[in-house]
């Protein structure tokens, strides 16, 4: 192969996901090619180069400014509140209850009214979080961090994203779908058993939406680990959920399948019928 | 309603300590200048907060991150008045235990990769020193897979041109390491 058609395969070739033997092919070359083999040698010779520590300083400076942040919020809460205070305050009063002209007090009660309304409106007042917008930030914010952390190359950070997903869910009356999703996909698609197995143990909780109870008689049916198959029986089996008998059925009469998962497959179904 | 406040907060928190040094060794490559890559790094994390929403779930988180890297960059050299410049602080790479060749090549690698143009040398450092993808690097650009694949090669070439260009301290030809990718 010349230089031309080993540059195709080089860039796979450098970040190893070459089959066999392409990988030989472009091994070949780069014994004989001077110039392809030594830029392969730069670019192993990169990770030569160190990787840099920040200075302890720019967590400081992370803090000092997501401290100030905070404060920010809560000293516009505060000025509205104020105002808040200021208004109930002159509409509460008991001044305002006695005998004058009715429709004197109508008008002033009006422009007040309309004071208020456009001092709520304000800039200040309009991006001052109340407690939804909060909620609704951390909410967001807990999505953000949980679907970056199943997106870690270690399991072992996955398995952590899983468990504070797990933990914050309780902590509200409503999973996040989106996490949920991410979830199901975890289920289908993670290359650890670990962190299936904890997926399957997350999303039972929520066996009752229809997404998740597809998600996870869709795992069943695909290509699992005996083991995750194990664990979805007994979760399916402990919901009693009889939707997956038939699967069960499959899987017992199917010579193909571990023989382990056939015997569960059939407790299972004793379990159901 | 404070509990909230600061979980707000503490997830920003867990992202910073998650993303902080790879955030700060793609700007710190790309400029070569520490403090400018710290103050990138600050803001990047309160950008995260701010854009939080346009995370489309099931794309890769870091490639939405490095985006947002990336344009927290361009803003920066954009808002700079144009009579102060960043240079480099070419900081001598130290890594104890190298000889002095290996220390003088690694240091003329570091020069080499400096000199790079800006594209070139970021597809260099997203893939090679930031572990993205092809396919991470191709949504972040916003190409096709095979035009990372082409960049990444081009960027090779140019590194290697650089590293042997006159005046940067070698003579002689041809550094190859013994062994291949994968073994």
């Amino acid at each position: 192969m010349n230089c031309e058609q080993i540059a195709e395969l080089l860039p796979d070739y450098l970040q190893d996901s070459l089959g066999h033997d392409q990988r030989a092919m472009v091994e070949a070359h780069l014994q004989s090619c001077d110039q392809c083999g030594e830029e392969v040698a730069l670019w192993q010779k990169l990770s030569l180069l160190p990787e840099e520590q920040p200075s302890p300083a720019l967590r400081a400076r992370f803090k000092a400014t997501l401290d100030a942040f905070q404060e920010g919020c809560s000293e516009r809460r505060g000025v509205a509140k104020e105002k808040r205070s200021l208004l109930s305050g002159l509409l509460g009063g008991g001044w305002l209850r006695m005998p004058a002209a009715g429709l004197a007090w109508a008008v002033l009660l009006l422009v007040i009214g309309f004071l208020a309304g456009r001092s709520m409106n304000s800039p200040s007042a309009t991006s001052t979080p109340d407690m939804a917008k909060l909620q609704s930030d951390l909410a967001d914010m807990r999505r953000l961090v949980t679907l970056s952390l199943l997106q870690q190359q270690s399991a072992s950070e996955r398995l952590q994203a899983i468990a504070q997903a797990t933990a914050w869910s309780m902590s509200e009356q409503h999973a996040d779908p989106k996490v949920l999703a991410a979830l199901v996909h975890t289920l289908h698609s993670d290359s650890s058993v670990d962190v299936r197995l904890a997926a399957v143990d997350a999303l039972g909780r929520y066996h009752n939406q229809p997404e998740v109870r597809k998600g996870l008689l869709d795992a069943l049916q695909g290509r699992q680990s005996p083991m995750v198959q194990v664990a979805l029986i007994d979760l399916m089996v402990d919901l009693k959920d009889s939707s997956v008998v038939p699967q069960l059925k499959k899987f017992e009469q199917d010579r193909d399948v571990n023989p382990d998962v056939r015997k569960h497959a059939q407790w299972g179904i004793r379990q159901l019928i | 309603m404070s509990q909230v406040r600061s979980g707000v907060g503490e997830m920003l928190g867990v992202l910073f300590d998650r993303y902080q040094m790879p955030l700060f060794n793609f700007f710190y490559k790309l400029t070569g200048n520490r403090t400018m890559s710290e103050d990138l790094v600050q803001e990047v994390f309160f950008r995260i907060l701010k854009y939080r929403q346009s995370y489309r779930p099931g794309t890769p988180f870091r490639a939405w991150m490095y985006q947002i890297a990336r344009n927290t960059r361009v803003d920066f050299f954009r808002k700079q008045r144009p009579e102060v410049s960043w240079e480099p602080e070419m900081e001598p790479v130290v890594m104890p235990g190298d000889s002095a060749q290996q220390k003088q090549e690694t240091d003329m690698l570091y020069r080499a990769l400096l000199q790079m143009p800006e594209e070139k040398k970021e597809v260099l450092i997203l893939s090679r020193f930031q572990g993205l993808k092809y396919e991470e690097i191709a949504q972040l650009l916003g190409c096709e897979v095979n035009t990372v694949k082409t960049k990444v090669h081009r960027a090779l070439q140019e590194l290697r041109e650089l590293f042997h260009k006159p005046g940067s301290q070698r003579s002689g030809k041809g550094t190859r390491l013994e062994g291949t990718i994968g073994s």
